[in-house]
């Protein structure tokens, strides 16, 4: 981290610390009052208290919520996808709305205009190609990566990502299919300049300046929110993103089917590709982190889920490189903070070998107190059902807090959540999950 | 699209040189002026053909040094000709008529496109009127550490990453926003589009794209020139393009210098041994595998830090032989010819280089003992050389021709001998001189039927 000296001696506990004074202090934050410098102090210190697995003065709460503002405040997910106007003004509606101990910017309300400008095949959004009032985007999963091209991919990701992935993920990419491999011998400038010459490649750079004009002024909306957001006294808890090597080949690149024939035909193959990749997820999380001030990165989980594949598969093609992903993260001083979309139960045996305090795990299904027992040297957050919090009356979703805080927050090292965000429903229902934590969770 | 027959996977490697030297001696491309032409062309090729099949041409073919030398003989210069395409043509043409017979045509060499080479200055390389005197006669490379030590594992976990973000800016100060870039590693694309937002490297891509037409006329000219020599019956020597070195070289020249790269062989041995097989298959990958049908099969390779004098026998056999055999065996498996330029000497190399496929390889040789070369690779390699430089500009015509008789005398036995100059010159009061080794070769190297 810039400004520390001999970071590099450093242990990772102290390395984490600097981190967590970095984002406690916020330098060059100009709050909007003493008040809510104070409050976000307090917010800041009682997530870092939970991560310690230390007592905070009482349980955080961490709101689960990602496109709900947009229909909050009466619009939907597809209209602030292409207003940012409006997508500033539902979002700051809600940080206003809403006391929580943490406040989500829209990184992920993607701008609409951008999406279709480029010919994004990886999504579908509303207003485009899901109805005008899809709560959420939907992903697409493909075999964008044909199994030959294993190679390719190891061999020089930014390389085959640029002219293999890329014209296959997005319409405007396609001519990127023609470029040459930038090798080092770039230092003769005529053959860096020969290739810009096709029009096709001219139209995609020209599309590409219009997109990122356009892309610009989504990123400054959202900017804006966040930064509202942080002096309003909300800390961000997304320092970064990353994801296992796992997902990142079975999501976005061989999709479900081709990973899963992979484990079985090429496992050489697969295992190569997740260690090429492994050393990428760590650096880019990194910098991000940096970049954000956060030490937290979050890091969405999938095909390792229960269900999907056995406790043996899992061992021998998930957990190996996700560990060395969390480990290089934990290395930096960072926080990984694994989110267990589906059902982690059978994984907790395997996923409890990582040091202490140095992980905060976030569930969907699972059982909380089994979960409490055996990974007792880590924080956990989690796990109000989200069909409780989109149908669900207030006072049920206080009583199941009441319970989880029982349950879990003995001793600290647990933070309070739905398990997973809802877009939809009840809102309510998040002013009782506030008040739960406030009302049984004090230490 | 690349002009290759369909089988071209189920050919041996002679058979691929076959197709390839047919359409060298007969080009689709080129219209030839008169049948004359048409005939003294493929005599021309003819020639050249044998010697490297090492079997006896008609009389032995000569490579001149001319070098950028018709620049200077016209009047004009390395400089004029970056921004000036047409005249440096011209010269070259009236060159042509004036001199007369050759075996082979050089056209104008690595000179670069002036307007390119001011927008898009180069640490790596000084031009005449960039960083040299406005009269320099060529280019100068420019050596430097421009990889450091410890950077290895960075350039081969993600390589193209590296090149963009890193090396770019260090060797290009035009690209000095790529440095702000973030890594190209986001499967969403919106990496291209956060970086786009950057208005200096948004301007580094507006400017690329405002360059291409230039460009193209730099390129158009130099098509243009190629084909007319060839329609006037001079056949071009490099096939067009393809310029792979020795991967050892890639690295000490490029990347870490020539210090840089001998602490390496000590301290990292290991490192620069992996890094140097990625390379390899980089370039095998990308620059010479399915190699389009070109004007001439044979490949231009300067090498460098292999000579004698540079490293022992044994470093050599570490270090050098083994990444650049398999870049000869790559380019001899397309059925292309692989013709190493070997600056300074190579005395010692000889027993080393000779493991390569009968007639596979043509040497051209600076300052090596031709004697030997003869003696020890000349059953296996065609090797061309090696009227020194110095003798060329400084000396006499009888002394020219004499050093020739000499050469053609050890070295043309049996065929598989081009005579050429150590290297090309490009100045000094030497056309007598490069007419004297034509005639030696008329006088000399003509073969008994």
């Amino acid at each position: 981290m810039e400004g520390i000296k001999d970071w590099e001696e450093l242990s990772w506990e102290d390395k984490r610390e600097e981190r967590f004074k970095k984002w406690l202090e916020a330098p060059g934050v100009k709050f909007n009052s003493p008040e809510a410098e104070k409050a976000y102090r307090e917010r800041v210190t009682r997530f870092i208290k939970a991560i310690k697995l230390e007592k905070p003065d009482r349980v955080p709460m961490m709101i689960p919520v990602q496109f709900l503002p947009s229909i909050y405040a009466g619009y939907n997910l597809g209209t602030v996808m292409h207003d940012y106007v409006k997508l500033k003004e539902a979002w700051l509606k809600f940080l206003n709305d809403f006391e929580a101990d943490s406040f989500l910017p829209p990184s992920l309300a993607l701008p609409a205009k951008v999406l279709e400008m480029i010919d994004f095949k990886l999504l579908k959004w509303p207003g485009y190609s899901l109805p005008d009032d899809a709560p959420s985007y939907q992903f697409v999963e493909g075999e964008y990566m044909p199994p030959e091209e294993y190679d390719a991919l190891i061999d020089d990701p930014a390389d085959y990502l640029q002219r293999y992935f890329l014209p296959r993920a997005a319409g405007v990419f396609k001519p990127f299919s023609k470029l040459a491999r930038l090798t080092p011998f770039v230092a003769i400038p005529v053959g860096y300049v020969g290739q810009f010459a096709d029009p096709e490649i001219q139209k995609a750079y020209q599309t590409l300046f219009e997109a990122s004009q356009e892309c610009m002024k989504w990123a400054m909306a959202l900017g804006e929110i966040s930064q509202i957001g942080l002096v309003s006294g909300y800390p961000n808890i997304w320092g970064g993103m990353s994801q296992a090597p796992f997902d990142m080949v079975g999501d976005f690149l061989r999709g479900t089917r081709g990973i899963m024939m992979d484990i079985f035909q090429r496992p050489d193959k697969l295992q190569a590709a997740m260690a090429r990749l492994t050393p990428i997820a760590i650096s880019e999380a990194v910098n991000s982190a940096n970049a954000s001030g956060c030490p937290i990165i979050f890091i969405p989980l999938h095909k390792g889920t229960g269900g999907f594949m056995s406790n043996k598969q899992f061992e021998e093609f998930y957990w190996p490189t996700f560990k060395e992903v969390m480990m290089g993260l934990i290395d930096e001083g960072l926080v990984p903070l694994p989110f267990a979309e589906g059902n982690y139960e059978p994984r907790l045996e395997i996923i409890k070998d990582l040091p202490r305090s140095s992980t905060l795990w976030w569930f969907e299904h699972m059982d909380m107190a089994k979960a409490k027992k055996i990974l007792g040297h880590t924080c956990i957050a989690g796990n109000v059902p989200v069909t409780m919090m989109v149908t669900g009356k207030p006072a049920e979703v206080k009583e199941r807090c009441r319970q989880l805080i029982e349950t879990c927050s003995p001793g600290g090292g647990y933070i309070l959540t739905a398990g997973a965000w809802m877009d939809v429903g009840n809102h309510e229902n998040l002013r009782a999950m506030m008040a739960a934590a406030k009302e049984y969770g004090k230490y | 699209m690349n002009g290759l027959p369909e089988n071209w996977e189920n050919l041996s490697w002679q058979e691929k040189r076959e197709e390839r030297f047919k359409r060298w001696l007969n080009p689709p491309d080129v219209k030839f002026v008169s049948p004359e032409a048409e005939k003294l062309y493929k005599e021309r090729v003819t020639r050249l053909i044998k010697a490297i099949k090492i079997e006896e041409p008609d009389r032995v073919p000569v490579f001149l040094p001319t070098g950028n030398f018709p620049a200077f003989w016209g009047g004009s210069s390395f400089r004029e000709l970056m921004y000036d395409y047409k005249k440096g043509h011209d010269i070259w043409k009236k060159f042509m008529v004036e001199f007369g017979d050759m075996d082979i045509f050089s056209g104008p060499a690595f000179i670069p496109c002036g307007p390119i080479a001011e927008a898009i200055p180069s640490v790596t390389q000084k031009l005449p009127g960039l960083g040299l005197p406005e009269d320099a006669p060529m280019n100068q490379f420019v050596e430097g550490e421009y990889m450091m030590a410890d950077e290895y594992d960075l350039l081969m976990m993600d390589p193209t990453d590296y090149n963009m973000r890193v090396m770019l800016p260090r060797t290009t100060p035009f690209f000095e926003p790529f440095k702000r870039m973030p890594p190209m590693r986001s499967f969403f694309g919106n990496y291209w589009m956060m970086a786009l937002t950057d208005p200096g490297v948004r301007k580094v891509f507006e400017t690329l794209l405002s360059l291409t037409d230039e460009q193209l006329k730099w390129q158009m000219a130099g098509m243009e020139i190629n084909n007319y020599f060839r329609a006037h019956g001079y056949p071009a020597l490099w096939g067009g393009g393809i310029m792979v070195g020795a991967p050892f070289d890639h690295f000490a020249d490029a990347l870490r210098g020539t210090r840089g790269i001998v602490m390496d062989m000590y301290r990292q041995p290991k490192k620069l041994h992996e890094a140097m097989e990625r390379y390899l298959q980089w370039t095998i990958e990308s620059s010479i595998k399915n190699f389009p049908m070109s004007a001439s099969p044979i490949c231009m390779m300067p090498l460098h830090k292999g000579d004698d004098t540079f490293m022992s026998d044994k470093q050599f056999a570490e270090f050098y032989w083994p990444g650049l055999r398999a870049v000869f065996m790559a380019m001899i498996n397309e059925g292309l010819v692989p013709m190493p330029f070997a600056e300074g000497r190579y005395n010692n190399r000889l027993k080393q280089i000779a493991d390569t496929p009968k007639s596979g390889v043509v040497w051209w040789f600076d300052q090596t003992d031709m004697k030997e070369a003869k003696k020890t690779i000349g059953d296996i390699c065609c090797i061309a050389g090696n009227v020194p430089s110095s003798v060329v500009m400084t000396g006499t015509a009888a002394q020219v021709k004499e050093i020739c008789r000499k050469l053609i005398e050890d070295c043309g036995p049996g065929g598989g001998f081009i005579l050429a100059g150590g290297a090309h010159v490009d100045k000094g009061d030497i056309i007598d001189n490069l007419r004297a080794m034509m005639y030696a070769a008329k006088e000399y190297g003509v073969y008994k039927k």
